[in-house]
């Protein structure tokens, strides 16, 4: 055999392994939302006992029907969105002020505060959910979304303050020059020149925030047990106890609670490689 | 000569502060007091509702007399250091196979990014329901497939149970690996393969000699952010089984979680969180130095 029918042969060996790995991965990432996603499609026949199936005969939107007829669903859904959305708002607006005056600013203590940044965003939440359940029930915001909003701040702020803070050193300082020549104020500047330059950055950080408060439980469950404020992650768990034959509503409801997070996940999907490397993610 | 206003205007210690007020009123009241508080009701005894008590290092003694928390406190290591690995690998595998240009090639990164956009606690719910004994994915398919005649209860046997939590953090956990480190494998100039090749060197050596060690710091870095999140996070434990059967699946977060919530005993249950804090101080410490290099090179 040639040295170069040799080296073909290796490198088909080497496509064919990369496939196989492939397909395993792909298997293993997508059979359990394989699950999820017939089950909240099937009738309860098919669900349990010797009458399941792996694939749904009679497809039915019931399991969707009782969840939004016969369970709070909606209310939860509805505070998730609300919270995430207060979150993100919040915390893109205080970032951009804060990462502008670290990166722009001349001040004592700059350096000392991006290290504190860091810092904070590694602190973990199991350590401090214990007093900030007590400070937030003597402000009296246990129970409401306003004090969930305030919590994430605590982990979507540091995180993203310190990713805006790389974006906006790129910005060439002679654009912003020319802006305080013109006579912007430093907050024009930043609004009309620094951050329309940065917007993927923006979009990335908004992301980070939605989907980290979307996400959240260990706080949602507990600073909040009325039902009325309750979020999906927390609500959702509780079908658990109400009913026996609950997997598929419950299933349904895990179904609509992905759509959000994957939808803005395809739509930012370009930008996002950037901030995870920094870290974005708590997993 | 310039009015008191317009010093002030131009004066960037003002308006600093002024930007950072309102990051720093978020870090101040929800992360820096909260902390400070938290160690200090560790040394406390405090039940929910009441005000505590100091007592010294009480809680830490009780809790190191305690033969359960000890076996929590081994839970942890391992359930952590085994996610950790496979997390590590499978991420790196994944990254491999993703980075040469293939057909298609959008569509199998998009896919096998998406975990990461499932929510952890729905990833959970999902999961316990592919274990369920009864009418679960994973024993209807092995029944069908002929490889089994028996259901297995995935989460109650306790051999089993804990192999079954790590699953799912591995399911959730590795996406995020796999874009750190594809990102990395990105960043290796092309110039040093090619080089690489030239001196005949195999694949598995164009591995050890040029990916390992330009993916060093990557490495580092994303192995310990996940070690702190995988060690501090109770989600997939809480919602798949609680800590069950008897504790063998229980890690400290969700114990503590379990002690506040259930006993009301906040001094301890703080307590239970501090026990690795002095560890978790050192990889702290550990990324933030290397993540503000790289933001200063």
């Amino acid at each position: 055999m040639t040295a170069s029918a040799s080296a073909a042969r290796q490198q088909w060996l080497r496509e064919l392994l990369a496939y196989v790995v492939l397909l395993v991965l792909m298997v293993w990432t997508l059979g359990p939302l394989y699950w999820m996603v017939t089950t909240s499609i099937k009738t309860n026949a098919e669900v349990y006992g010797t009458t399941a199936t792996l694939w749904p005969r009679q497809p039915t939107l019931q399991n969707y029907r009782v969840l939004f007829t016969k369970t709070p669903f909606a209310v939860y859904f509805q505070n998730s969105a609300l919270i995430a959305l207060g979150t993100t708002f919040i915390t893109v607006l205080a970032s951009a002020l804060g990462a502008y005056a670290l990166v722009r600013l001349r001040f004592p203590g700059r350096r000392l505060l991006a290290r504190v940044l860091v810092y904070t965003y590694l602190v973990p939440q199991s350590l401090l959910f214990i007093p900030l359940f007590t400070i937030l029930v003597n402000a009296g915001l246990s129970n409401t979304r306003t004090g969930l909003v305030l919590t994430y701040l605590g982990f979507t702020v540091p995180f993203c303050t310190w990713l805006l803070m790389g974006y906006f050193l790129s910005v060439p300082v002679e654009l912003e020059e020319a802006g305080l020549v013109d006579g912007c104020s430093r907050l024009g500047v930043l609004f009309r020149i620094v951050m329309p330059v940065t917007l993927p950055a923006l979009a990335v950080t908004a992301f980070f925030s939605f989907t980290l408060s979307w996400n959240e439980y260990l706080y949602a469950s507990v600073f909040v047990s009325d039902v009325n404020a309750k979020t999906i992650p927390t609500g959702i768990p509780s079908f658990i106890i109400e009913d026996v034959f609950f997997w598929g509503p419950m299933m349904a409801s895990t179904v609509l609670s992905v759509i959000p997070p994957l939808a803005v996940y395809f739509l930012f999907q370009r930008w996002l490689i950037t901030g995870l490397t920094l870290g974005a993610v708590k997993g | 000569m310039p009015s008191r206003w317009e010093r002030l205007k131009n004066d960037q210690r003002v308006l600093a502060a002024l930007f950072l007020l309102p990051t720093l009123l978020v870090l101040v009241s929800v992360v820096v007091y909260p902390f400070a508080d938290a160690v200090w009701i560790s040394f406390q005894a405090k039940q929910a509702g009441t005000p505590g008590r100091f007592i010294g290092v009480q809680n830490y003694g009780e809790l190191l007399g305690n033969r359960v928390f000890l076996q929590i406190v081994w839970n942890t290591v391992f359930y952590t250091g085994v996610a950790v690995a496979i997390k590590f690998l499978l991420g790196l595998l994944a990254a491999l196979v993703l980075a040469p240009a293939r057909r298609l090639n959008g569509l199998y990164r998009t896919v096998l990014f998406i975990p990461w956009a499932v929510p952890t606690v729905i990833a959970a719910l999902n999961w316990r329901w592919v274990y369920d004994e009864f009418s679960g994915m994973l024993n209807n398919v092995l029944l069908a497939l002929g490889l089994t005649q028996n259901v297995v209860a995935w989460l109650a046997e306790p051999r089993l149970a804990m192999w079954c939590v790590i699953a799912v953090a591995v399911w959730t956990g590795t996406p995020f690996y796999t874009m750190s480190f594809l990102a990395g494998l990105q960043a290796i100039p092309k110039e040093l393969y090619e080089a690489a090749r030239l001196d005949g060197a195999s694949a598995l050596q164009e591995f050890r000699y040029v990916t390992v060690p330009g993916m060093q710091a990557i490495f580092l870095v994303t192995v310990m952010l996940s070690t702190v999140f995988t060690s501090t996070s109770l989600v997939v434990v809480n919602i798949l089984t609680n800590g069950a059967p008897a504790e063998r699946t229980n890690i400290l977060p969700n114990f503590s979680y379990n002690l506040a919530m259930g006993t009301g005993r906040l001094g301890i249950a703080s307590a239970v969180n501090m026990i690795f804090f002095p560890l978790l101080i050192l990889v702290i410490v550990g990324i933030s130095r290397r993540l503000l290099a790289a933001r200063t090179a």
